[in-house]
């Protein structure tokens, strides 16, 4: 349609909105590499020599490891019973739809509605009578419950679109059930099982407000070191803040780059398909 | 695979033994109380339903049995039942109301500005299947979305900052005035919107984007074989099959807008004084600031219920487009 010249303003008005949206982000990388000089510099510094000195400093402090391992145990735990869970009960809302399972659909979508500082109170009060608070087990479920409404909704929608005539011919062969569940529906589904899975990770990894509250020294995730690192009475650590998010930025960005086909499904409870 | 050809490999033939194995042990995991079950339908739903009660149903009776309470973890004293007073209390407070507010101020204005902008994206992108580069650029251009609102808090906290912030340095070149974004009363709303309209507009044109791709080719043709005029061509073709996608993305947005919290919470902590207190950083201030668990419970319930009339929003466009999809 468009051809020579006029594609290439196109394509380079295209190229500057997304370094325009992404700008921020850079914002925050460049301070990862900046002295604290440099970086509490007025007027701020587009031009300085970057030094890694915050990544070696961020290495030293025992509790960055400690909250990178906890991100990443958590989050790849929680997604994964959540997905096991999930699958079973889509598949079974999916074929056998049981009676008031519109009504369970509608609740799990609920719980993703409801604002997160709602359903934080409760369960404070529940993990502090209980005695989960700062409990690996306790987070990493409590995490799982919340991964679970949204793996539903998509591994149904995408079970739903595989003809029970699979289940069936899978049976009269003499597959078992399990057979069936594992070997014939599993495979067929897989773009839907990666997109909760990655949007899952992306949810968990990101998430601040329950590790803040039911959360504690043994299970601190990254976005509450964060946060409490720039909250520090007597002034902000900025470079330590700049470059704990960059090493943060790289899994979320690294999914979307990898798995960019599956962000709307993802961002849209599997409601909404099709290519970007 | 080349079946006639000797398989000399031992390595390979245990290996392709085990294989075999492996799924005649899965053909022959026959286990007769799952497999001649009435209640096979059930056991799949069990572990769902035993997350549900331990981490829904226990909470939720929790928070409206504790909204008729009088309790605070300050006083140490234990829950006094008081009925429905704290209802009454949220009905008469000023924060409340002030709170909802705010919060309608905030969804009106970031879901609105969002809508348009992304529509505007979206229009833009529609296109760009010619883009080199394109999947590093729509990286970019989606990475505000997927990052964490503590996180994108912080950075902006970095760029608002009033002594050596970027965004200063912009305002006293180009007005030379120094505005504390986050400190001040009348700039607190307006930066905290453009922050969060710089998360979301990606997903609003990424919305745009699908429900663009989800009209069908052979229409978009025909308006052109007839010429019709763009203003037209969008009315008359594109809005009927894009509108309910449209619809569903606005709706999730407004859903997602309405549950703002961490991202204030981290950039201005609901301050300067309360001018950007949303009902998320209301409830949390006084659960987790003020420790009154049964009055935050009843505040709670009532985002509860209003979730609920979203979600019921959400699931009456789902069931439209279905419905339309199938007519």
């Amino acid at each position: 349609m468009q051809t020579g010249w006029r594609q290439k303003i196109y394509h380079l008005a295209l190229w500057l909105v997304s370094i325009i949206f992404f700008l921020p982000v850079v914002w925050i990388i460049m301070g990862a590499f900046k002295t604290k000089d440099d970086l509490l510099a007025i007027p701020p510094k587009i031009i300085f020599s970057p030094t890694l000195a915050n990544f070696t400093d961020l290495l030293s402090r025992h509790d960055f490891f400690s909250s990178l391992r906890n991100s990443f145990l958590i989050s790849a735990c929680a997604v994964f019973i959540a997905i096991v869970v999930a699958f079973l009960a889509a598949y079974s809302f999916s074929r056998f739809k049981p009676r008031g399972s519109d009504f369970i659909m509608f609740v799990l979508l609920t719980i993703r509605m409801v604002p997160a500082a709602a359903v934080v109170v409760p369960v404070f009060l529940m993990y502090t009578v209980f005695g989960w608070k700062d409990d690996f087990w306790g987070v990493m479920l409590f995490y799982a419950m919340f991964s679970i409404p949204f793996s539903v909704w998509i591994l149904k929608g995408f079970i739903d679109g595989v003809s029970p005539r699979f289940d069936e011919t899978g049976l009269v062969n003499g597959g078992s059930r399990m057979h069936v569940l594992f070997r014939v529906i599993l495979p067929q589904v897989r773009p839907g099982l990666i997109a909760a899975f990655i949007f899952n990770l992306i949810f968990v990894w990101n998430e601040f407000l329950f590790n803040f509250i039911i959360g504690g020294k043994k299970t601190t995730m990254i976005p509450v070191s964060l946060v409490s690192g720039s909250l520090a009475q007597g002034g902000v650590d900025w470079t330590f803040v700049a470059s704990l998010a960059t090493v943060y930025l790289i899994p979320p960005f690294l999914a979307i780059y990898f798995f960019q086909k599956y962000l709307l499904i993802g961002m849209t409870f599997g409601t909404v398909r099709g290519e970007v | 695979m080349q079946y006639h050809t000797a398989n000399t490999d031992p390595a390979q033939t245990a290996w392709s033994q085990y294989r075999r194995g492996l799924g005649s042990r899965l053909r022959a995991l026959r286990m007769a109380w799952i497999d001649n079950s009435r209640y096979f339908p059930l056991m799949l739903l069990l572990p769902v339903l035993i997350f549900f009660l331990l981490w829904n149903i226990i909470p939720l009776l929790w928070m409206v049995g504790m909204s008729f309470y009088n309790y605070s973890l300050v006083t140490g004293m234990p829950p006094r039942f008081i009925g429905f007073r704290n209802f009454f209390d949220l009905y008469d407070s000023y924060a409340v109301w002030g709170a909802l507010g705010k919060t309608f101020i905030f969804v009106f204005f970031a879901v609105g500005i969002e809508t348009f902008l992304g529509m505007l994206l979206g229009i833009l992108f529609w296109g760009s299947t010619q883009l080199p580069g394109r999947r590093l650029a729509l990286t970019m251009l989606f990475s505000p979305m997927v990052l964490t609102p503590a996180a994108t808090g912080t950075f902006f906290r970095l760029i608002y900052e009033p002594t050596f912030g970027i965004a200063n340095y912009f305002t006293t070149t180009i007005f030379g005035a120094k505005i504390d974004f986050l400190g001040d009363k009348f700039w607190a709303m307006p930066a905290v919107l453009l922050v969060d309209v710089w998360m979301w507009t990606p997903f609003m044109m990424l919305i745009t984007l699908a429900a663009l791709g989800s009209v069908p080719r052979a229409e978009l043709e025909a308006a052109e074989v007839d010429r019709l005029s763009w203003v037209k061509r969008f009315w008359y073709v594109v809005l009927p099959h894009a509108k309910f996608i449209l619809m569903l993305g606005i709706v999730l947005r407004t859903i997602d807008a309405f549950k703002v919290m961490d991202l204030i919470y981290q950039l201005t902590r609901g301050g300067p004084g309360n001018v950007t207190e949303v009902v998320g950083i209301t409830l949390f201030r006084k659960a987790f600031e003020g420790f009154t668990m049964g009055w935050s419970s009843a505040l709670a319930v009532i985002t509860l219920l209003i979730a609920i009339a979203f979600t019921s929003i959400f699931l009456y466009i789902l069931n439209l487009r279905r419905r339309v999809a199938e007519s």
